[in-house]
């Protein structure tokens, strides 16, 4: 369990940077709004048309990948197992699969809601549930599997 | 459910994972060193077996998914 028996239900920026392990410009979380150990996290992400992405993700009408998307649940899915199942030592987070249905565009300006739940949990790995809400509607919803793996082992 | 249909369903869920055909799957292959398995995709055939099941699996029990066969084991001791 954790060194800290007390969780934060919510975190701020700083405290979303503390466990994850992206920056600029590749932070997909802006704050984390529900965290509840070994149940949920929901994070938030303003997308702004400043985005380093708009660039070239079009030219003529900016549209927001969904590679980022992706990025942006496994952010809260590290939330989610680092929380959950808190890694000691020094470690890498890697993807080992992503199933991700893209429903609706999100847009410069859109406030994305992002959800992870779990499916299967242990020590070291997770196989976690995901959904990405603009305004309560989903536009993106799959699964993916993290890991935590040991620097000394890649 | 006929044991073989099981022993079938198991071998198809961890070709699908592992991205193989079927039929070519060797059932008394080590996953890991002739297959090529990790280990989430390891976690990952384990809960395919529990949604397709409707059974449990304990994480101690994931080492026991080394071959097909072990596998169709496993799932055959929680799905009784």
């Amino acid at each position: 369990m954790l060194d800290s028996p007390v969780v934060p239900q919510q975190l701020n920026f700083e405290q979303v940077k503390q466990i994850i392990p992206q920056r600029f410009p590749f932070l997909m979380l802006d704050r984390v709004v529900n965290a509840e150990p070994g149940v949920r996290v929901v994070g938030i992400k303003n997308l702004t048309g400043n985005e380093w992405f708009y660039q070239g993700h079009f030219p003529k009408r900016a549209v927001t990948p969904g590679a980022m998307l992706c990025e942006a649940v496994a952010q809260a899915g590290i939330v989610f197992f680092h929380l959950s199942r808190p890694v000691r030592g020094d470690v890498t987070y890697l993807l080992g699969s992503i199933k991700m249905r893209f429903l609706e565009p999100a847009w410069p300006g859109d406030q994305l809601e992002i959800e992870v739940t779990p499916i299967k949990l242990t020590e070291s790995a997770g196989i976690l549930s995901g959904e990405v809400r603009v305004n309560g509607r989903a536009v993106a919803k799959g699964e993916l599997t993290l890991s935590a793996k040991d620097n000394s082992k890649l | 459910m006929a044991q073989h249909t099981i022993d079938d369903e198991v071998a198809a869920l961890i070709a699908e994972i592992l991205e193989m055909d079927p039929v070519q799957l060797d059932r008394n292959a080590n996953l890991v060193e002739d297959l090529g398995m990790d280990s989430m995709m390891a976690l990952e055939i384990l809960a395919a077996l529990e949604k397709k099941f409707k059974i449990k699996i304990p994480e101690a029990d994931l080492p026991k998914i080394t071959t097909v066969n072990q596998t169709i084991e496993l799932a055959k001791k929680y799905a009784r």
